[in-house]
This record gives C-alpha cells, structure tokens and sequence, in this order.
C-alpha cells in the first residue's frame, strides 16, 4: 500500500520539478495534487466503510413500579391481549370469552376499542413464557402505531386541534386460567399432542 | 480541429474541484464515523432484532446500561444475559460493588451473567447512578421468558423506564 504510493508519487513530482525549472518564469505554479488525492481517497474509502451509519433505534417502555396494594379496576374497563406459545393472538373484554385476532387486526382492534372508552381503556398485554420476544416486540409496535390512530380520530371526532391521551398498558403473565380459555380456540394443536 | 490537437501527448486535468469534494466527504466521514465500543468488539455472539416502525428514537449514548441477552451459539439451545455499561467509571464503580467477580471479569467491558448476578449488577447500578438509561438488547427469536425475568428485575429495582432496542422495518 504505501509502496504503492511512494512509487507513483516520486515518479509524477520528477515531472514536475523538471518542467518547472525549465520556466522559472512564470509567475504561478503547479502543484501536483496526485499523492494528496491518492491518501485522500485511500482515507476516504476507509471512513466510508466502517462507518456504522445505522444506530439501532429503540422502542420505550414503561411498566409500573412494584407496589403491593393490588389496584382495583373495572372489569368493562379491561382489554386482556393474549399471546401464547405459538405466537398466536387472542383478546377478551373484561373477564369475558376469548377470540381469536390476527396480528393484522390488531391495530383497528386497539383504535376501535380506546375509541369507545377513551383514555379509561386498560389494555392488559399476557404473554406466554414460551413465546418469541420478537412477537411481543410486533404486538407492542401495533399498539404504539394505534396510538397515532387513535389521536387522529379523536381530533376528528371532537373537532379540536390537540387531544390530551394518557394511555394506560400493562404487560403480565399468561395464566392457567387464559390458557385454559384458549385452549378450546385451538382444535388442531390440542388434537396433535 | 482534431488533427491539431492529436499531436499533444500528455494531458493535465485540473484535480481541484475532486479533491475538494474529497476532503469535504472525508471530514464529513472522520466526524461521524463512531467506532466499536470495547464491549462490542469482546462481544462473540450477534443479535438478531426485532423489526418495529412506530417509534423512531435512537439509542441514547450518554449513561446507557445494556442487558444483552443472545443465544450462545448457532444452535440456539443456551441462553445467556449480558450486561455492559458505556459510562466507564461509573462501570468501574458498579463492578467494584458486587461481589463474587473474578479479577479477569473486572477488566472485561462485558459480562456474561447469570440472573443473580444481573440483579446485583442492577441494584448497584442504580446506587452509582440512578440516571442511568435502561436497554434492553434481545435477539428477537429468544424465549419472551428471559425477558420477562430481566424486566422484573429492572422494576423490581426502579428502572420501571427502559428501551427495547429494535430495528427499523
């Protein structure tokens, strides 16, 4: 590499002191910028190369600090979103029975649901042990792309400009009891084992 | 006309205008060019992230605390937790008030850590400095179960504020 460099340079700069002694009469100079733009480029390519210009974006939580006073809510108030083993989804109002939803539901389910009880909703996120941190890591991003929805269509809906949202998100533990009400949502899994 | 020219041999091209383009991309490249941290470059496993598109905020620099977890080798069957630091003396700090560290784990950037271990780490951090920013760094086909227990951890603690790191979609 520098080898390189120092034969191409030396060869060009001869040239160019020879040319100039001849016309020592001249008022402006040549400066031969081969060399320079050589170890330019070289120092170029290498910055353009291990820059990482991709920094890892993050996604924010929040949970709620650990207290023991367990927290009364109303059961109408309670969105359950479940996410079992498998990475599949379902939901339940309150304590009532559970669907089934497709990760591309989830968004309109989330905007339809706030919409009808806003800023009261409780969305309960119970995610299995066994399911992938990547599904979650999906369900969570629907939900935050509802949000935008949701504010949009509460500025319409109320004809104001701005809308104060406070958005009430929980993450737990799937528990027997939602495991044994899904379990009758899912015949062929149940059937194979 | 061509025939004048033809007897010319050699040819001078006016390199001013490339090499300012040059310098200007070079500066721009050795100013925004941020290189491995120590802990990256001891880091042996990769982290495949989970794609999001909501949120666009980047990874804070300044005080972060990362609790990496990734599989041990390709076959995917090993789990393990990682905690590494980018405020060194407050690294320093953390590392000298657990217990139970080896001498070659002092000097480490990383460490490879088990829940217990995690926890102290944590707890500690928080002592040092309790501004610190959390992250979670998951390899996204993982267990949500190590997750889980390295969220109880960071709340149990006070961190009840923390990042996923993500990819962009």
């Amino acid at each position: 590499m520098a080898g390189g460099g120092s034969l191409g340079g030396g060869g060009r700069s001869k040239r160019g002191k020879s040319s100039k002694r001849k016309s020592k009469k001249r008022v402006g100079f040549v400066l031969d910028m081969t060399p320079l733009v050589d170890i330019t480029f070289l120092l170029l390519t290498f910055f353009m190369f291990t820059t990482t210009m991709a920094t890892p974006q993050v996604m924010e939580m929040k949970v709620p600090p650990e207290i023991d006073v367990p927290v009364e809510v109303k059961e109408s108030e309670l969105l359950s979103i479940l996410v079992d083993k498998d990475g599949d989804l379902f939901y339940f109002r309150g304590q009532g029975e559970a669907e089934e939803l497709k990760m591309k539901d989830l968004r309109n389910l989330a905007i339809k649901e706030n919409l009808n009880q806003i800023n009261r909703l409780i969305i309960v996120l119970k995610v299995s042990d066994d399911s992938e941190y990547g599904t979650v890591v999906q369900v969570l991003d629907e939900l935050n792309l509802a949000e935008a929805g949701i504010v949009d269509e509460m500025r319409v809906k109320r004809n104001q400009p701005t809308f104060e949202r406070s958005r009430k998100f929980t993450i737990a533990d799937l528990t027997e009891d939602d495991m044994a009400k899904i379990a009758t949502l899912k015949p062929q899994t149940g059937g194979s084992q | 006309m061509p025939k004048v020219k033809k007897k010319r041999v050699g040819f001078v091209i006016d390199m001013t205008p490339l090499v300012d383009i040059t310098f200007l991309l070079l500066t721009f490249f050795m100013f925004t060019a941020k290189f491995k941290s120590e802990a990256e470059a001891e880091q042996k496993f990769f982290i495949e992230r989970p794609l999001a598109s909501a949120d666009t905020s980047k990874l804070p620099e300044q005080d972060l605390a990362i609790v990496k977890i990734a599989f041990l080798d390709s076959t995917k069957k090993d789990t393990s937790y990682y905690y590494e630091m980018t405020n060194e003396d407050d690294w320093k700090a953390v590392k000298s008030g657990v217990e139970g560290l080896t001498p070659e784990q002092m000097q480490n950037a990383q460490l490879q850590v088990s829940i217990e271990t995690l926890e102290a780490l944590i707890k500690r951090t928080y002592i040092v400095n309790s501004e610190t920013s959390m992250a979670i760094d998951a390899d996204k086909s993982i267990r949500f179960k190590w997750v889980s227990e390295a969220m109880d951890v960071l709340s149990k603690n006070r961190f009840t504020k923390f990042n996923y790191v993500t990819k962009k979609r």
